[in-house]
């Protein structure tokens, strides 16, 4: 266990230097981010302006909700930025060289990539709950652990779709379109969602458990939150390494040589 | 103008909706966004309208502010994207051949955009107006959408003049990835496409109606729920001055830059 977490590390570490080689273009990703964040969070200012809470959520706890979701988000794809491509590896014959090294499939071709404009999302997604103003020490860590269970969740719940490409031809198309769902429902209350919607979003897109139910886990502890987003996270991360490890016994080498830097 | 001329850009439209037809499984996939955003809205919406407890809220209701947001991301998903195409074009080199090809090198890019975008947004509408249709009923009046069909026509011609504006600023900057992603933002925020301009503070609401960003969504997106003539009168009139003074400007601005091209030896 401490030698992956070293061999993590060392990872990082390589893709961190390798973003920041060109200063400008970093500094830029990073702050792009920031901004595009904030054009998002400018709709919720328009909109609370003019009808100031609806279903118990105001301006305040949007702070909260995009504070969880881009501090996870961005930690996810900045750690395991192949999350989001690893439909593309499989299906170019891509683990080829991960299967070659005496390392964890996995844990390596997820950790490999890093996705820099990450910690655009990152930085801002800590501001937004730094703007909310609460600095209690129990609030603090309650953000804390939801980031980690929410990290978890989103990271893992994109593994397993992206590992449909062993089954799937086409399932980088549908690995894009499960994340826009992901993210574009989580920066939204689940108050406003009823019925089926509402089951589909805490199941099939589990975008209010890396959302609105940390966002609300944030504001006051609840053991039924609490359970939740463990019971997801921890349900999510076995699912992941059952359905990867089938999958890797259908994979086929393509043959093509890479070259990774 | 000879307009026999321009037949060879019908031409060049009419292949590229050939071409875009070639994989209608993709297409049909990435409409899955608009059904996306308009579940997210509808139960956005009707929370609101219910939490407020009227039935008009800056002159829409529930079913218009529906479709009005339908139509604005309809527009905005499946409008022409020429800042991409054109800057690459710029940056390799490769707009040289281009320029010594029978045609008109934007109007070429105009055409075949115009041509991409169509067949997307009729994927685009029928998902998304099958969803609101659905959830909310069916559009207050359909017998408008001839009119519609043109400003919008119009509406992708303003954007494309200023995304290939964006494009060409690849002659003089390496990158022009950042202004194309304000572009985009200020649409989504002034365009009206994230929230009608009927819900803005009234000091930004009348700046954010005159630029062209709301001519290129929100006008005709809002002429589609509330259409009459006098509005339709207004929405051309204005569609018609954005559109030549920016046509004007691109075309200084693809002659300077094509100038500077000849001069360094392409």
């Amino acid at each position: 266990m401490r030698r992956e977490i070293a061999f993590l590390i060392a990872l990082w570490q390589a893709n961190l230097l390798a973003a920041m080689e060109y200063r400008v273009s970093f500094i830029s990703q990073v702050v792009g981010m920031m901004l595009n964040n904030a054009v998002y969070f400018i709709f919720w200012v328009i909109f609370f302006d003019r009808f100031k809470q609806v279903r118990g959520w105001g301006l305040a706890d949007i702070f909260f909700l995009f504070g969880v979701v881009a501090t996870s988000f961005g930690l996810g794809v900045f750690l395991f930025g192949n999350a989001l491509d690893l439909a593309n590896v499989i299906a170019n014959g891509r683990l080829d060289y991960y299967l070659a090294l005496p390392r964890p499939v996995l844990l390596h071709v997820l950790a490999s990539r890093s996705i820099t404009s990450g910690l655009g999302d990152f930085t801002y997604g800590v501001l937004s709950f730094l703007v909310a103003r609460q600095f209690a020490p129990d609030t603090i860590a309650r953000f804390a652990l939801s980031i980690l269970l929410a990290t978890t969740i989103f990271v893992t719940f994109l593994t397993l779709v992206q590992s449909l490409a062993f089954w799937f031809g086409n399932a980088a198309q549908i690995g894009q379109q499960a994340t826009n769902a992901m993210i574009t429902f989580s920066i939204y209350p689940t108050t406003l969602f009823e019925g089926g919607a509402r089951f589909i979003l805490f199941t099939i897109i589990p975008a209010a458990l890396i959302g609105a139910v940390p966002a609300e886990f944030i504001r006051s502890f609840s053991w039924e939150a609490l359970i939740q987003l463990v019971g997801a996270a921890l349900f999510l991360l076995a699912f992941m390494l059952v359905v990867f490890r089938r999958g890797l016994r259908l994979y086929e080498s393509g043959s093509a040589i890479q070259i990774q830097v | 103008m000879d307009f026999r001329r321009l037949v060879k850009y019908l031409a060049i439209t009419r292949t590229q909706v050939i071409n875009s037809m070639t994989y209608p499984f993709d297409l049909a996939m990435r409409s899955l966004m608009i059904v996306i955003f308009m579940a997210i809205f509808a139960q956005l919406w009707s929370a609101t309208y219910r939490a407020i407890g009227q039935t008009i809220i800056g002159g829409l209701s529930l079913n218009e502010t529906l479709w009005y947001l339908m139509v604005a991301e309809m527009i905005v998903l499946s409008k022409p994207r020429l800042t991409n195409t054109i800057a690459e074009q710029v940056k390799d080199g490769s707009i040289a051949y281009l320029l010594n090809k029978p045609y008109n090198f934007l109007l070429y890019h105009f055409s075949v955009a115009l041509g991409d975008g169509a067949i997307r947004m009729v994927f685009n509408a029928l998902a998304g107006g099958a969803v609101v249709w659905l959830l909310l009923g069916p559009p207050p009046h359909m017998a408008s959408t001839p009119l519609v069909l043109i400003t919008i026509l119009f509406a992708w011609l303003i954007d494309c003049t200023l995304t290939a504006m964006i494009g060409l600023v690849a002659f003089v900057a390496e990158d022009v990835a950042a202004f194309d992603w304000i572009y985009s933002k200020f649409i989504l925020i002034l365009g009206g496409v994230l929230i009608p301009l009927d819900f803005f503070p009234d000091w930004l609401r009348g700046i954010a109606q005159a630029l062209p960003f709301a001519y290129t969504t929100y006008h005709p997106a809002r002429f589609f729920v509330q259409p009459d003539p006098a509005r339709f009168a207004a929405l051309i009139l204005g569609q018609a001055l954005w559109l030549g003074a920016l046509a004007l400007l691109l075309v200084c601005i693809y002659r300077r830059g094509v100038m500077r091209l000849t001069i360094n030896g392409g």
